[in-house]
């Protein structure tokens, strides 16, 4: 799932300086369910900022609305008019969603509420964490089922480094050491071989290195 | 249930209903009156429970609620004590308000419809028929309307004044009454017809004592029930002796023998025995009727069938029983058996038998056409109660036999209905009245979960105090006990529904319901009502906003919200403080929402909810934005909550996320403030109240 | 010979080794280097310069070895994979070798977020593992990492770190075997401050014959008072100081009084100069006694010493240790 977080108030204050009429965009699906941008959230952020703009003096308006997925024209036309008839958007949907909109509406500026974090995992109510990096070229069956790409600070592919200390990562004592996870599933599996093979250098040309991703699958083109 | 989708009577329900509303004949909104009264808004309360019955006081005196023995409460402890707090919505409310809601805007009608008969059936389908706009008149025959309710009920259990408020509340909807008026003795209903009513109620009820073909029933000291009930509340001199021996099991058999125990006067102490055929289990009366009873000295003699009476110059002196084995055959028919040679005597110079009620039918006439049943009742269509007769219907007691106020009520209004379609010229086959779906019993995963409270007990006048007067027993609660008698009531269907559509399976209901109740069924998360305690925690932290409360809902929250800021001054010499308190923590406190809530000063308003953690951050911050220049949220202390911890501190991290949010935009969040209090600290709100006043008051207003 | 390394004549003739470590500054002023260099001279066998030691910007590794070689050391250029992919780290070890340099040690380096520039974006594009593998396949099989050919090879002595004392410990000597594997021909291992610990690793490793296969060089390093001891023993991942010596460095200034006690400021830096003096001392004296420790443990071929930013000790340590005069070979 996507995970993406609000960005400060501030910012998104300056951000909507210019207009009056603000249409605060959610959406329905992944900032939903990491409590970054879903109706809920919308609701409070038009409260904030009602308030946060009126103690600065400006008279601005807040339309609320949330699509179901805002990465799709189809449901964002639901919302065609309240575009139309708001001066700017404030997307809270990830940055696929505050592109598509701008896409979609090119005569209106859309803006970004959110920063889109990372592709994670809500491991429990309230916290989420990284899990890919979108590679394009998943090793997780080489390594116990847990991404040493994602989850090593330095993407390592024959970790651990020095700098694992009680199965926490240097750089953080927050930080789960990936390797030594990665060990110890490896060698509860039975399957510490797995440790011993000096890995090649990675294929990054599958990821973002190697340009924009795109899959076309023509047979499901229309 | 939604009042203004269901017409009273008629429910085309799609969802399920608690049981008590299913329960009650009326269908009583008891959820809503309840919930009302647990949030202290006691006229919207009264407005609930009115709303189905133009004799809720009476009702809220002697109703038979059934309510009660269906309420699910009842699986975890003991039901709610649902009769008891209607009275006290209806002891709370202004009469000057108004009896009941205003009469209808509708066209008046021409057709006159004519009811016999002035008891709990016949004054309901008159006033329901009245607000139709049809002109109705009520013949009854006693000087006084009220049927039973008058002349049956001790005044010990409904007092008379009760009555008159309710047919007070009926006269003003336009019901025309004639008392003295017996069809029958003075007029036939040939002649009603003839003076052009154009349908016919009758609902004259079951008045007459059935008698024992048994020896010695001729014998003086042998009364009838409903004749001894009658003469003693009518005020007429009754002749009892020092030992009365009531037969009968039933509540009349109860109310006879509990009324003899105040006849007379001190030094008139007599000796009452109840004598029946069923054994103490299958007594048919009330079982706390039969427990006041016996508090009252009277003696039960269970499983006894009368023989005969025995007499001395022609006097009553004792009645020979007979040991009774089983009442009813193998099928449930009433069929008596007894055990042979098992004869004994209770001593006694008065018998009073109260072993059933029949309707006196001697006014029909062969040229009417109503025909009757086996059990001398009236014929009648179970749907539409019409009689035989065309244009005239039935109901009550006259077509069922002896049954409840509720009971008689709920067909009074049947009738009307289907009166109303009769005049209208529609077909009455059509008529059908639909099935109420009724939410299943509290599985026993969540009967585990809800935290047992004890059932406020009644007041009771001192027994002491009950002899040779009709005092009324049950004294009703007090504030505080209402309060603490609703917030037992498990609001059973009032939580949490999905919306599906905008439900994102993000699974945080699942994660934070103190119950365990959402599930995800068929890619969306699935609230059942058989299970939600209705704390409102999944409501208050659903980010698609998925999640609505039937009770409590957003739009009353943000209503009751915006409610608190219609009057404030724009000049405000103090801050405006605003305190979101959970109304459950008054449960160990005295008067607590109205003596606390009197002691805050003008400045302070509080919103009462029912748990804290239906607290939303949009609450908190809406509060802020209509002006509120301090906020606090007062709730209970983790393990008092009466869910649970996890729903008690649920409230914490909405706290703290409003106060980020409030520094951000420059209101500070040092105008937010949460106090943990246990309940027996609920006088300290004041104290609280003076002291956010006094710091926010250094902070200055609001900067919006 | 795979090279022309002093490092590689000195251990492949049997002696025991002996590295340090030269800090490149923090600016563009060779004279640091030099200075160093001169110091340095006759210590030890060769000497490494980190590259953006901590994630910190200093002078280039290859830059400051060339410097070094000037006044006449071995350099062993450090390369770390955070701030170059695998074609800059190639480029770079082509250059290196082009400027006459002998030695390589592959790191995969400190990650951004410990140094200057916490807002970088790190590389690591591969990892010290694969950049050990990337220079053996380069100077052995004249091909680069895609599989390229070249005319003229690298020919470097290629060293790679272990630490001994990070987790999971098990694993520790397999992962020094898949660096053997990747075609490391010498070892350093993080500073050892805890011998016992040292010398169950290197049974361990023993065990699986690499010491037969690579050299190992023990890192050792000078402490330079009770405060740096103690933030080694709580501070520093991967490093495991005993109490010991944290306690040995309060006991070395035992009845020299405390600066903040003394208010005339010549009084006042006497006293802080005799407190350095007996830390500095003691410090050098564990570094050389635990070379003597290590040195005893089979497998070690030499020790590397660190003496971060404090080259000067490392004359007197050598020398402790009995390590001097350094073979010529």
């Amino acid at each position: 799932m996507i995970i993406a977080e609000q960005k400060p108030l501030d910012e998104i204050k300056s951000m909507i300086a210019d207009y009056q009429k603000v249409l605060i965009l959610g959406c329905g699906t992944c900032v939903t369910i990491c409590f970054a941008g879903g109706e809920k959230e919308v609701g409070i952020l038009a409260s904030a900022l009602r308030m946060a703009t009126r103690l600065d003096g400006q008279d601005k308006e807040f339309i609320e609305a949330t699509v179901q997925r805002q990465c799709e024209y189809e449901f964002n036309e639901e919302v065609a008019d309240l575009v139309k008839e708001a001066d700017v958007v404030l997307s809270l949907a990830c940055g696929i969603g505050v592109q598509t909109m701008n896409e979609q509406f090119p005569e209106k500026l859309t803006l970004p509420g959110l920063n889109t974090k990372f592709l994670g995992q809500p491991t429990e109510q309230g916290v989420w964490d990284e899990r890919c990096l979108a590679c394009g070229d998943c090793v997780l069956y080489k390594t116990g089922g847990i991404c040493p790409i994602a989850r090593c600070s330095k993407s390592l592919l024959n970790g651990p480094c020095g700098g694992s200390q009680n199965g926490k990562c240097e750089i953080n004592p927050e930080v789960d050491c990936a390797w030594q996870l990665i060990y110890d599933r490896l060698k509860a599996l039975g399957k510490l071989d797995l440790m011993m093979e000096v890995k090649s250098p990675k294929d990054w040309s599958a990821s973002h290195a190697g340009g924009p991703g795109k899959i076309v699958r023509e047979d499901l083109r229309l | 249930m939604n009042r203004d989708e269901n017409t009273p009577g008629i429910s085309p329900m799609e969802e399920m209903s608690p049981p008590c509303q299913v329960a009650c004949p009326l269908h009583t909104d008891v959820r809503g009156y309840v919930a009302a009264i647990a949030r202290g808004d006691f006229e919207a309360a009264y407005a609930i429970a009115r709303e189905p019955n133009p004799l809720i006081y009476v009702c809220s005196h002697v109703c038979a609620h059934p309510c009660e023995e269906e309420c699910r409460r009842g699986q975890v402890d003991e039901p709610v004590a649902i009769a008891a707090l209607k009275r006290f919505a209806a002891e709370r409310h202004d009469l000057s308000l108004g009896h009941g809601p205003p009469k209808p805007n509708v066209e008046p009608k021409e057709q006159k419809v004519a009811i016999i008969g002035a008891g709990p059936a016949g004054l309901t389908a008159a006033y329901d028929l009245a607000r139709m706009g049809y002109p109705v008149t009520v013949f009854e025959a006693l000087p006084e309307p009220g049927g039973m309710l008058r002349v049956g009920l001790p005044k010990y259990r409904l007092p008379r004044e009760i009555i008159d408020v309710d047919i007070k509340g009926i006269l003003e909807a336009d019901v025309e009454i004639k008392t003295n008026v017996c069809i029958g003795r003075d007029m036939t209903l040939s002649d009603l017809k003839e003076q052009g009513y154009e349908a016919i109620f009758i609902a004259i009820g079951a008045q007459q004592s059935r008698a024992l073909r048994i020896e010695g029933m001729d014998l003086d000291g042998v009364l009838l029930g409903v004749d001894f009930l009658r003469d003693v509340n009518q005020g007429r001199a009754v002749k009892l002796g020092r030992r009365v021996l009531v037969i009968g099991g039933g509540n009349v058999a109860v109310d006879v023998a509990r009324s003899a125990v105040r006849q007379g006067r001190p030094g008139s102490e007599k000796e009452v025995h109840m004598i029946c055929l069923e054994s103490r289990e299958e007594m048919p009366a009330h079982e706390w009727e039969i427990i006041e009873a016996q508090r009252e000295g009277i003696i039960l003699h269970p499983s006894l069938g009368p023989k005969r009476i025995l007499g001395r110059d022609g006097k009553v002196v004792g009645l020979e029983t007979i040991v009774c084995s089983s009442v009813f055959d193998s099928e449930g028919r009433f069929n008596p058996t007894f055990v042979p040679d098992s004869e004994s005597v209770i001593e006694g110079d008065t018998i009073i038998l109260a072993i059933g009620q029949a309707s006196d039918l001697s006014f029909l006439r062969p040229e009417d056409g109503i025909e009757l049943t086996r059990r001398r009742t009236i014929k009648v269509d179970p749907q539409t109660l019409a009689t035989t007769a065309p244009g005239i219907f039935a109901g009550g007691e006259v077509t069922t036999g002896p049954g409840s106020v509720v009971g008689s009520m709920a067909l009074g209004r049947r009738a009307a209905i289907s009166i109303d379609t009769y005049l209208r010229g529609e077909d009455l086959t059509g008529l059908q009245f639909g099935e109420w779906r009724e939410l299943d019993d509290l599985p026993p995963k969540t009967v585990e979960r809800i935290k047992p409270l004890a059932r406020e007990p009644m007041p009771m006048l001192p027994l002491e105090e009950r002899a040779f007067n009709y005092e009324e027993v049950e004294l009703g609660y007090t504030l505080a006990m209402a309060m603490r008698a609703a917030h037992r009531c498990l609001t059973c269907g009032g939580g949490a529904y999905v919306d599906t559509g905008k439900c994102a399976a993000c699974l945080t209901c699942v994660r934070v319901c103190p119950y365990d109740v959402p599930i995800i069924k068929e890619g969306a998360a699935f609230i059942d009502p058989t299970e939600c305690q209705a704390c409102g925690v999944c409501a208050s932290e659903c980010p698609a906003k998925a999640i609505t409360m039937k009770l409590y809902s957003e739009d009353q929250l943000y209503q009751e919200i915006d409610a608190l800021f219609a009057d404030a001054p724009a000049e405000n010499p103090e801050p405006l403080i605003v305190g979101f308190c959970c109304l459950y923590c008054a449960y160990a406190a005295d008067e607590w929402a109205e003596s606390v809530r009197a002691q805050l000063p003008p400045n302070v308003r509080t919103l009462d909810v029912v748990c804290t953690s239906r607290i939303d951050i949009q609450h908190l911050l809406r509060a802020f934005e209509l002006g509120a220049d301090g906020v606090f949220v007062a709730g209970c202390v983790g393990d008092e909550c009466r869910h649970t911890e996890k729903a008690a501190n649920r409230i914490q991290g909405k706290v703290q996320f409003v106060k980020e949010v409030l520094d951000q935009v420059g209101i500070g969040s040092e105008r937010l403030s949460l106090y943990d209090i246990p309940s027996a600290e609920w006088g300290t709100v004041p104290r609280i109240a003076q002291e956010m006043t006094e710091r926010i008051r250094a902070l200055g207003p609001n900067p919006l | 010979m795979k090279s022309d390394s002093n490092l590689e004549k000195v251990l492949s003739a049997g002696h025991f080794a002996v590295t340090a470590e030269l800090g490149p500054p923090k600016n563009a002023d060779p004279e640091v280097v030099r200075k160093k260099a001169r110091m340095l001279k006759g210590c030890a066998d060769a000497f490494n310069v980190t590259d953006g030691q901590t994630a910190v910007v200093r002078m280039a590794s290859w830059a400051a070895c060339l410097i070094q070689k000037e006044e006449g050391l071995d350099p062993i250029v450090q390369m770390t994979c955070r701030d170059r992919n695998r074609i800059a780290l190639q480029m770079d070890v082509l250059g290196a070798a082009a400027l006459g340099i002998n030695n390589i040690l592959c790191l995969s380096g400190d990650h951004m977020s410990f140094g200057n520039h916490p807002e970088s974006k790190g590389v690591y594009d591969i990892d010290s593992i694969q950049l050990v593998k990337m220079v053996k396949d380069m100077r052995d099989e004249k091909k680069f990492q895609c599989g390229e050919e070249m005319k003229v090879e690298p020919r470097l002595f290629i060293g790679a770190a272990a630490n001994p004392f990070a987790d999971p410990f098990d694993y520790r000597p397999y992962r020094l075997a898949k660096k053997v594997a990747a075609g490391a021909d010498f070892i350093q291992t993080q500073i050892v401050f805890n011998v016992p610990k040292f010398r169950e690793y290197m049974k361990r490793v023993c065990d699986l014959g690499l010491h037969e296969k690579v050299y190992i060089l023990a890192g050792v390093a000078p402490i330079k008072s009770s405060g740096a001891a103690r933030y080694m023993a709580s501070q520093v991942p991967g490093m495991d100081v005993p109490q010991e010596f944290v306690d040995r460095m309060v006991a070395a200034i035992k009845g020299i009084p405390s600066p903040k006690s003394i208010a005339d400021p010549e009084k006042k830096k006497e006293v802080r100069r005799r407190r350095r003096e007996a830390w500095q001392a003691e410090g050098i004296k564990i570094c050389a006694e635990i070379i003597q420790q290590v040195r005893e443990i089979p497998g070690v071929a030499g020790v590397h010493i660190m003496a971060i930013e404090w080259e000067e000790a490392v004359h007197e340590i050598v020398s402790q240790a009995g390590l001097l005069p350094r073979p010529t070979v």
